[in-house]
């Protein structure tokens, strides 16, 4: 038997799971399966160097993509031909040529923006917009003459978006859309659970699916957020809008907030895990600002505040009463 | 003692793009050629232990010389081995100048490899393998656009994912799948 293909198989398993974002232990299973040894590690680099230059391929977009979709097999006029260089050129000139009667000439190009835990990254797209994205957040965006669209798979971000009267913005979050013409607002996904705050300006939002909900009109210091399928609406003191911005400073600001959800708040940014032994320490409120990346400091905090018992095991810290 | 970031960003550059060769000159000196994968990997094992100590001054060089060496010692444990491909091998010292090893692949001709190798996989493969790569979706939107589970979507990626970088590197790009019968190293070690 090869070894090599059962590892190989493995790799690309674990790759393709690292494409989609991995959770805090997966991230740290991954990690001990490459120092298991170094066939794995080697297996596991070859494939993401594989991967990463197929990635330059999204430059070659096809225009009439949507061939693909429907099940029609790969139309032959996308393909840089294997064939002669008269061959392609014609197939180059025939798919101009098929682009621009279905007016599709400038595809949309979606770029993709992810950060990693504890990092933050400014984005500005082609618009003028800016984005300000939080830890572990994967974003997609494009642009096109009508329409400006992106797509947050996970995370959270800031939007800063260049007022456009043409061309709306449009936010997909799963099946939650947010529309905006100019504005600025935070959105926040974790799967299925969304939050959107106004910071300034108007933005709609639909809930989608088969929830029937009329789309929600927000104005500055106003948040929805999921409860289960459906969008709960209220409105926030702009004070509070600036703690939940707090994070383009590094900075989580605390305002009578209970323990687990201020731990819930640290763990997004750390490799290191806290948790709490039971609700009743959870229930604790505190207040204060923190750095999203100093978690011992917080824990500390804790100890000699709170009074808590505070033990750290490896990349865990447990506290309880 | 250099760190596997340092290590990986090493092999990128360095001694990936040189797979096509690599496979070529094990071809050329390994009568068994299902072996070929398996003889790469343990030459990559070779280098990857060597350049944590320090990293080669002349890669080219360097993975040729292991890979030379690898065969060499394979062949020399074999039981039934042939005087010849030793002698062979030992002569065999790779051209370092010739091989098209000099020769990188421009961008171009790059992306052109990775649409060939697209276009070589199954129609189903390539589907979920542009969709999620190319146009950027993740695998539960390509599960939804093409109407099949997420289990299959990630079959085929895992799949898809090895065939892609085979063929980029220089293979032949053909699926394999988990239980395809494979005969063992016909000049293997006990």
């Amino acid at each position: 038997m090869s070894q090599y293909r059962d590892i190989e198989d493995a790799a690309a398993a674990w790759l393709m799971r690292k494409s989609e974002g991995l959770s805090v232990e997966e991230q740290s299973n991954l990690e001990a399966w490459l120092d298991a040894s170094p066939e794995h590690k080697l297996a596991f680099w070859r494939l993401e160097y594989g991967w990463s230059q197929a990635g330059r391929l999204s430059a070659l977009r096809s225009p009439d993509f949507s061939d693909e979709r429907t099940g029609a097999a790969g139309a032959p006029r996308r393909r840089l031909s294997v064939n002669s260089g008269r061959r392609q050129l014609l197939a180059l000139a025939a798919s101009i040529v098929i682009a621009a009667c279905i007016g599709l000439v400038a595809w949309p190009h979606a770029d993709i923006f992810e950060t990693e835990i504890g990092e933050r990254q400014q984005v500005t797209l082609e618009d003028g917009s800016r984005l300000d994205l939080n830890t572990r957040t994967r974003l997609r965006a494009s642009m096109s003459e009508n329409e400006r669209e992106a797509w947050l798979d996970e995370g959270e971000a800031y939007f800063s978006i260049a007022r456009d009267p043409a061309r709306p913005f449009i936010l997909h979050m799963g099946d939650r859309t947010v529309r905006v013409l100019g504005t600025r607002f935070i959105a926040r996904r974790h799967g299925d659970e969304i939050s959107v705050s106004v910071v300034e300006g108007r933005v709609s939002v639909d809930a989608g699916g088969d929830t029937h909900q009329a789309p929600e009109i927000l104005t500055a210091g106003d948040v929805v957020t999921t409860e289960g399928d459906q969008l709960q609406r209220r409105r926030e003191p702009m004070e509070e809008m600036d703690a939940r911005l707090s994070w383009r400073g590094g900075q989580l600001v605390f305002d009578q907030v209970t323990l687990s959800s201020a731990v819930a708040e640290f763990n997004r940014y750390n490799h290191t895990q806290v948790q709490v032994t039971d609700p009743e320490t959870g229930a604790i409120l505190i207040g204060g600002t923190f750095e999203a990346g100093n978690v011992d400091a917080f824990a500390r905090l804790l100890d000699s505040a709170y009074d808590l018992n505070v033990t750290r095991d490896g990349d865990v810290i447990t506290i309880s009463q | 003692m250099v760190d596997d970031g340092q290590l990986q960003a090493w092999f990128n550059r360095e001694v990936f793009p040189l797979e096509a060769a690599l496979t070529r000159y094990i071809s050329r000196h390994w009568r068994n050629q299902s072996d070929i994968a398996d003889l790469r990997q343990e030459i990559y094992v070779r280098i990857y232990s060597s350049a944590q100590r320090q990293l080669p001054v002349n890669p080219k060089a360097f993975l040729f010389t292991t890979a030379r060496n690898h065969l060499i010692n394979v062949a020399r444990s074999a039981r039934v081995v042939s005087l010849d491909l030793v002698a062979d091998l030992e002569a065999s010292f790779p051209d370092l100048t010739g091989l098209d090893l000099d020769r990188q692949l421009s961008a171009r001709e790059e992306l052109r490899r990775v649409q060939q190798g697209l276009d070589r996989l199954p129609k189903r493969c390539r589907q979920v393998m542009m969709l999620r790569r190319i146009e950027g979706l993740s695998t539960k939107e390509v599960a939804e656009r093409l109407n099949i589970s997420v289990r299959t979507v990630e079959n085929q990626l895992v799949h898809g994912m090895r065939a892609l970088t085979d063929f980029m590197m220089g293979g032949q790009g053909r699926i394999r799948r988990a239980g395809a019968t494979r005969v063992g190293r016909s000049e293997s070690r006990t």
